[in-house]
């Protein structure tokens, strides 16, 4: 079943266009991952489909509603939530509090009934804790949690990343470069981890660099380069695509200037 | 009872009962208290802003608006100062939400100088407000506050009958204690932890579905509801007002108790308001040298202190942050 | 003309240090002062008056850079540290003038006598030579930015302070020279038009206040914006006082300002921040 349907998204920067009329499907509890060589336009695509960038054409459905143009906490409420290239964590707060507060969206008492700690707050507030060290607990967090977030180390900070997203019960998830600066065990528990949470239901569309990951944990690969979309398949169509194989290689050329 | 609360019992215990009871003869103790706890109410407004990672230069534009709007509320058409009271905040909060939301989108020292350019603002547009705002002369004998009854009970009795002193002392007392309240009740519950996490990166908020706009401006309103109320709060205890009341040196002022007090703590604010002004007056005898031994000793806090003066006592207690790093 | 010569200095400040000198204005009067003393006072030569005033102004300059800024920026981990200590020496400038000056109001006969005919229009002498010493000043700068070593330096910083340092540029010693000749620059102008205009303690504040508002039009940082922000105010207060006499005309270039800003913040030719 088809949960996003992404129609010739298109973005254009002055005279670059960084996405150009990319259009692709993702189906239900699938890995989906986006590839393609630097500068490809594979973390725009997740900005746009998150309206974290206003795009310039095309068109993003999810579940059936189309999605496009809403601002990006509306994007988040529906159930598509993006993790961040960068470490993006909430600094100064422990990683407790980092997924805590990430269960915003989940919150059933409105700000005044924050202000007076209704019941109903309270039972948010107990709530969210406790999801909050299960998620932790699930991606090893559990002894760094009141640890201040900014002073955790790489791999924690990713892993802190993801869970905050998946405080927010999303049904599709978009990570972008999850595996970067991971060495090969952390990569593998990661790809672990992955697969845990789609096995619990939820889409993940994935962009990254580290092929070893990508190829053992995808369903499908959407290969990107220059915007466009140049090929679309299982991971083994795409290790023989042509096109694929032209991309990653003609641009090695080119930066060995041969 | 932990030290936290026993040490805000003591000072509110100092604050309503023993100051007052001990210096109710002298007018200008009295008054220079009365100050520093309306001065402690906007620079907590100022304080909100921060909290979402703002740099806030304007609030003395919206003490003007709230100022002015009780002075033509009471003075033009005869309302009790004790609903022009709420309603100066009102009017306050309304026109910061208005000029909020777009400029909310700056930040850093983009935002500093839009506001610092609304202080500005606000002032000009009161002296050439014309007949309503009535220019550089300003709105003058505004009433005190009347009595207020309820079902024939006096419950405040007017201004007019008793120690004048006194009452604006209590009222700028109660005020503060409410507003103080108010702020770490916000500080300490979710709101807050959605405000902090607005400071600490907008964009991770809005990946998590933080309505980032509309907590935004909510924050930057309730601010300038506070700095209404102060406005209104002076205007009639000056019993006038002028488009020059309250200026850009005020808006500056405000942002440095904040930050002087320490912006990490919620009672920084108070604290930062209290020491300055209060240290202010001590100096009086300096005459021509107040301000500049004033401003010295402002420069080297910031030097040696560079967390405000309450990170000497306490360790930033986590619930209660508003700091950046 | 004397407005770029304002906004030149606390672009650069700015685009040096990172910080927005609100004490700009201070040393603007404080030059104003100066000039008054040595030239109106003591009776001498106006262009020594003038380089007394830069002097003067720079050594404030360096002083703040060095002992205060420097020091904030090195322990302070919240970006508002140094703009509240600008906003602390903008008070302590304040309050000096207070002290050592005194609330009078000190002018300056005018340099040169005469008024000369130009296109039809009035224009008095002395006004001519500040326009003409004020163009000069910032023909020297900008020459001194674009061509000279310190200046290239100074360019350098502006763009990327990581980079230059990385390149061998002694960042603290520049620092200090970019603080110190944004000062200067106030303090001439101070010296400049207290020929025209008189100076006194409290004039500081609004002086400020136009600096900031030209490098908001024309775009913190940035020098040509800088110097574009100068000319569209001083074109909007000619224009706007011409129609409508009076502080109404200010009101409407704030409010103006403000709409412009929430279209486009970061000024006509500032870089597009965050």
């Amino acid at each position: 079943m088809i949960v996003m349907e992404v129609r010739d998204l298109t973005k254009r920067f002055g005279g670059l266009v960084a996405v150009d009329h990319v259009t692709f499907q993702a189906n239900e509890g699938e890995v989906l991952s986006i590839i393609g060589p630097n500068g490809a336009g594979k973390s725009t695509l997740f900005k746009l489909i998150t309206s974290f960038l206003p795009r310039t054409a095309g068109r993003v459905i999810f579940q059936g509603e189309d999605i496009t143009g809403l601002s990006a906490h509306l994007v988040a409420r529906k159930g598509v939530v993006r993790t961040f290239q960068e470490t993006t964590i909430f600094k100064e707060m422990s990683a407790l509090e980092n997924v805590v507060i990430a269960h915003h969206l989940r919150g059933r008492a409105t700000s005044v009934g924050l202000f007076l700690n209704t019941r109903v707050a309270r039972q948010d507030e107990a709530a969210f804790r406790d999801s909050a060290d299960e998620i932790l607990d699930y991606l090893g967090l559990s002894r760094v949690k009141q640890e201040e977030a900014r002073h955790l180390p790489h791999g924690h900070l990713r892993a802190l990343g993801i869970a905050i997203a998946m405080a927010c019960d999303p049904k599709m998830l978009l990570l972008d470069e999850p595996f970067s600066g991971m060495n090969p065990e952390e990569t593998d528990r990661m790809v672990e981890m992955v697969r845990g949470i789609r096995d619990r239901g939820v889409t993940i569309l994935l962009v990254e660099h580290d092929m070893r990951a990508v190829m053992r944990l995808s369903d499908r690969i959407i290969v990107l380069n220059f915007g466009r979309k140049i090929a679309d398949g299982t991971p083994r169509e795409i290790q023989n695509d042509e096109a694929v194989i032209e991309a990653y290689i003609g641009r090695e050329d080119d930066e060995l200037g041969i | 009872m932990s030290l936290r609360v026993a040490a805000a019992l003591v000072g509110l215990a100092l604050h309503l009962v023993v100051v007052p009871f001990v210096f109710r003869e002298s007018r200008y103790l009295l008054g220079v208290l009365t100050t520093a706890s309306v001065l402690s109410l906007i620079s907590l407004g100022v304080w909100l802003t921060f909290a979402i990672g703002r740099i806030n230069i304007g609030q003395a534009a919206f003490a003007l608006v709230g100022g002015y709007t009780t002075a033509i509320l009471s003075v033009k058409l005869g309302v009790s100062f004790w609903l022009c009271l709420p309603a100066s905040g009102l009017a306050a909060a309304l026109v910061g939400a208005v000029i909020g939301w777009p400029i909310l989108r700056l930040k850093g020292v983009y935002f500093a100088m839009i506001t610092l350019t609304l202080s500005e603002a606000a002032r000009l547009a009161a002296l050439n407000g014309g007949t309503i705002t009535q220019g550089a002369t300003g709105i003058l004998n505004i009433p005190l506050p009347g009595e207020v009854t309820v079902a024939g009970v006096v419950l405040v009795p007017a201004f007019r009958a008793l120690n004048v002193h006194l009452a604006f002392y209590y009222l700028a007392a109660i005020l503060l204690v409410l507003g103080l309240f108010t702020v770490t009740r916000i500080a300490s519950c979710r709101l807050g932890w959605i405000f902090r996490s607005l400071r600490q990166d907008e964009a991770l908020a809005a990946s998590i579905g933080v309505n980032v706009a509309k907590y935004r401006v909510l924050a930057f309103a309730l601010g300038c509801f506070f700095a209404g109320i102060a406005g209104a709060f002076f205007t009639v205890s000056q019993q006038s007002i002028y488009p020059s009341s309250f200026g850009v040196p005020d808006s500056v002022y405000f942002m440095l108790y904040c930050f002087l007090g320490g912006l990490s703590y919620v009672s920084g604010p108070v604290v930062g308001a209290f020491v300055l002004f209060l240290g202010f007056e001590l100096l009086h005898g300096l005459r021509e040298y107040q301000m500049l031994t004033y401003a010295a000793i402002m420069i080297t806090v910031m030097l040696w202190l560079p967390n405000g003066l309450l990170s000497l006592r306490l360790p930033a207690r986590p619930d209660m942050k508003a700091d950046t790093a | 003309m004397n407005y770029a010569l304002i906004a030149l200095g606390i672009t650069l400040i700015f685009a040096i240090m990172g910080v927005l000198n609100f004490a700009h204005g201070q040393m603007y009067v404080l030059g104003g002062f100066v000039t008054y003393y040595v030239y109106g006072v003591f009776g001498l030569n106006y262009f020594v008056a003038l380089a007394a005033s830069a002097v003067t102004v720079a050594c404030v300059g360096l002083a703040f850079e060095r002992f205060l800024f420097r020091r904030v920026l090195r322990i302070t981990t919240r970006e508002e540290s140094t703009m509240l200590l600008a906003a602390g020496t903008a008070l302590l400038l304040d309050s000096l003038g207070l002290a050592l000056f005194g609330e009078k109001q000190r002018g300056v006969a005018p340099v040169v006598a005469g008024v000369y005919e130009i296109f039809g229009a009035f224009v008095p002498a002395s006004r001519a030579l500040i326009f003409v010493l004020a163009f000069g000043l910032v023909g020297a700068l900008l020459l001194f930015i674009q061509y000279t070593r310190p200046g290239r330096a100074l360019r350098a910083i502006a763009q990327d302070k990581e980079t230059a340092a990385l390149q061998g540029v002694d960042i603290n010693r520049y620092s200090a020279l970019g603080f110190a000749l944004g000062a200067a620059l106030a303090g001439l102008a101070g010296g400049l038009l207290v020929t025209v205009f008189a100076v006194n303690a409290g004039a500081g504040t609004p002086i400020s206040i136009k600096a900031f508002i030209m490098i908001m039009i024309g775009g913190a940082g940035v020098v040509s914006g800088a110097i574009l922000g100068a000319f569209v105010l001083g074109f909007s207060e000619a224009l706007g006082y011409f129609f409508i006499p009076g502080s109404t005309t200010y009101l409407m270039i704030l409010v103006g300002l403000i709409v412009f800003l929430i279209f486009r913040p970061q000024g006509i030719m500032g870089k597009p921040w965050g």
